[in-house]
Order: C-alpha cells, then sequence, then structure tokens
C-alpha cells in the first residue's frame, strides 16, 4: 500500500495528484459586488448548469476555492473583499468578471471604484466582457480548472511572497492620511 | 385644485418665496430667504405638501450657489412641488428640515458628505458612503474626478 507522508505532500511531490482533485471539486463564493451577480443564477440552474464540471455555490469563504469578484470595486467592497481573500483556507483562487476588475470599465474615472483589482489581490483569471455571458463564465472556468490542473493558478503563492507589494497597494487606498488632488473639505 | 391655485395660495401665504406653476401638476417655489427655510417647509406641509420625497442638491458654479432642493408631494391635491434655497457656495449653511421632517436627517448628511453643505441643527454629520475621505467633497462640480483616479487608483485613458 502506498503511504504518503505529509512531509512529501509539502514538498510537493503528489501536488500532481492533488490538483487534479482540486481542480475537480471547486466550491465559489461569489462577491456580488456589481451588476455581474445577474449572470451567475442562469449559470448555476439547470440552463447552464455549471455544477456538472464540479462548481457549486458556497456561503462563506472560510469553505471557499474560488472568489469570484463581479463587477466593479467601490474602495468600501475592497476592504471586503480583502477580508473575504485573507479569510479563505489555500489553495484558493480569484476569478475577476466582467471588465471592471480587470481596468475599471465603464467606471474608469471614478471617484469610488478601484481600477486594477490585481494591485490588491491577485487574480488568476479574467472573463472579460460586459456582462460576459454564462457561456463565457464557464469557458473562464474550464480554464482556471485547467491552470490548476497544470500547477500554473498560483496567485496564492504570489500573495504570500509579495505580501509586503499587496499590504502597500491596500494601504495607499484604504489608509490614506493626505488628500490626493491636494485641498480640504 | 391645479398647480396655478396653489402658486396663488403660496404667494398670499407666504410672501417672501416666489412660486412658479410649471407643466401639469408641477410647482417650483424658489426660497428667498435660505434662513427661513425650515419655517416656509412648514407652512408647505400645512397647506397640503405632506411628504418629502427627495432632498438633494444642485451645484451652479459659474454663479457661486448652491442651490439645496427639497421635492414634495401633495396626496391630497396630486401636486409635486420642488423648493430650491440657494445658499453661497463659499460658506454653504443651511438649517435642517429635521423638525418638519425627521427622515431629512440621512439626506442632509448625505449631501453634507457629497456637497460639502453644513445643515445647521443636524445632529450627525458623519461621514455615509466614502471610506476615508480627504479631499473635497467629491460630487462639487471642481472636483476633477478623472484627475483624481488617474492619480490615486492608476486609471489609464484609452487612446483614440
Amino acid at each position: 500500500m502506498l503511504k504518503i507522508t505529509r512531509e512529501e505532500i509539502i514538498d510537493g511531490k503528489f501536488e500532481r495528484v492533488l490538483n487534479f482533485f482540486r481542480s475537480r471539486s471547486m466550491w465559489m463564493l461569489y462577491y456580488c459586488t456589481g451588476c455581474g451577480a445577474v449572470e451567475l443564477p442562469p449559470t448555476m440552474t439547470s440552463r447552464y448548469d455549471m455544477e456538472r464540471f464540479g462548481i457549486g455555490p458556497m456561503a462563506t469563504p472560510r469553505q471557499a476555492d474560488i472568489l469570484l469578484v463581479t463587477g466593479y470595486v467601490s474602495v468600501k467592497t475592497l476592504k471586503r473583499i480583502v477580508y473575504s481573500y485573507e479569510q479563505m483556507p489555500e489553495p484558493k483562487w480569484v476569478v475577476g468578471f466582467g471588465s471592471c476588475p480587470v481596468n475599471g470599465g465603464i467606471y474608469w474615472n471614478s471617484y469610488a471604484t478601484i481600477n486594477h483589482l490585481d494591485k490588491y489581490i491577485p487574480v488568476d483569471i479574467s472573463i472579460p466582457g460586459c456582462m460576459p455571458r454564462p457561456q463565457a463564465v464557464i469557458d473562464g472556468l474550464i480554464g482556471l480548472m485547467d491552470m490548476i490542473g497544470r500547477g500554473e493558478a498560483v496567485g496564492y503563492k504570489k500573495y504570500q511572497l509579495n505580501n509586503e507589494w499587496y499590504k502597500k497597494n491596500q494601504r495607499e487606498i484604504l489608509e490614506r492620511a493626505k488628500p490626493v488632488l491636494g485641498g480640504t473639505k | 385644485m391645479t398647480n396655478r391655485d396653489m402658486a396663488k395660495v403660496i404667494a398670499k401665504g407666504w410672501p417672501d418665496a416666489e412660486s412658479i406653476p410649471r407643466y401639469q401638476n408641477q410647482i417650483e417655489i424658489v426660497c428667498g430667504n435660505p434662513d427661513s427655510i425650515a419655517g416656509l417647509l412648514h407652512y408647505l406641509q400645512s397647506v397640503g405638501f405632506d411628504h418629502m420625497s427627495n432632498l438633494t442638491c444642485v451645484d451652479w458654479l459659474e454663479e457661486n450657489r448652491f442651490d439645496v432642493t427639497y421635492n414634495l408631494w401633495s396626496y391630497k391635491y396630486d401636486l409635486q412641488a420642488t423648493v430650491k434655497a440657494g445658499i453661497d457656495r463659499d460658506e454653504p449653511e443651511i438649517p435642517t428640515a429635521m423638525d418638519v421632517w425627521p427622515q431629512a436627517q440621512a439626506y442632509e448628511q448625505e449631501i453634507h458628505e457629497m456637497f460639502g453643505v453644513e445643515f445647521i441643527g443636524n445632529p450627525d454629520l458623519s461621514p455615509l458612503f466614502l471610506h476615508n475621505w480627504k479631499d473635497i467633497p467629491p460630487l462639487r462640480k471642481d472636483f476633477d474626478t478623472e484627475a483624481y483616479s488617474v492619480k490615486a487608483f492608476g486609471a489609464v485613458r484609452n487612446k483614440e
């Protein structure tokens, strides 16, 4: 009988096997920040049924594998997204959904929404579109499954390695001490 | 009662304010003295405008003026009134409307955050929507939202 010790798993010898199983059973936490939430019910329910790929909805961040950020991210929401992301157990992946987490989308010049989500938390895959149709959502999630299977989706490791850079970017937005443009109330 | 009749009633009862009948069932009321806005609103409530549906603010940058705008509705006569109180843009101060309609508190809190208007008598003008805001209030017309986004979030304008 094959015995797998804990050290071997941590060393990454069985990472390929683990990745195979991880990519086929994913629980998704969908943080419905913007309008993208409306595309998720048809994706989840019988018409497109993403559960046939092993992706199911999960209510809490502590039991979730994927964080789906659907739509624009306001500054107040960013704080909650960072909280939720840091509560999730590793391995964990982030899917940016729609144009807004990529470059701001139509809210690119708004004072209240951030423009590039991958400056604050690591985004493994982005699904472009405004809004992406359920087919595009499923295509993006299957792309994520392939990336996990190949061992390329390593956003959570980037977050550990470059934690200072991510934290610095988050602090710049969330704990700003000086006015950006000058002039006070 | 039509909007013309109501405008005559208001012109007689509160001569300080200028009331102009507009389309269909609408009346525009320009408050002459913003310090007496609470009295005017109380009077309008007594003549039938029993519901405040909205409270907002308009920034007239060239005229150096804020128009604090109250949208009132009369269930009795099916009339809609827009009360405008013009205040100085450099020192924006106006008495609160909380004594007439208590729900004005949240609206005033929002306008204070977005335009910087001080509502005298409102007990809670703490920040409501914005997170850790340090700049000038964002809905003022002299606030450059694109420059803010470029500087704060690294926004990039698409090349045409």
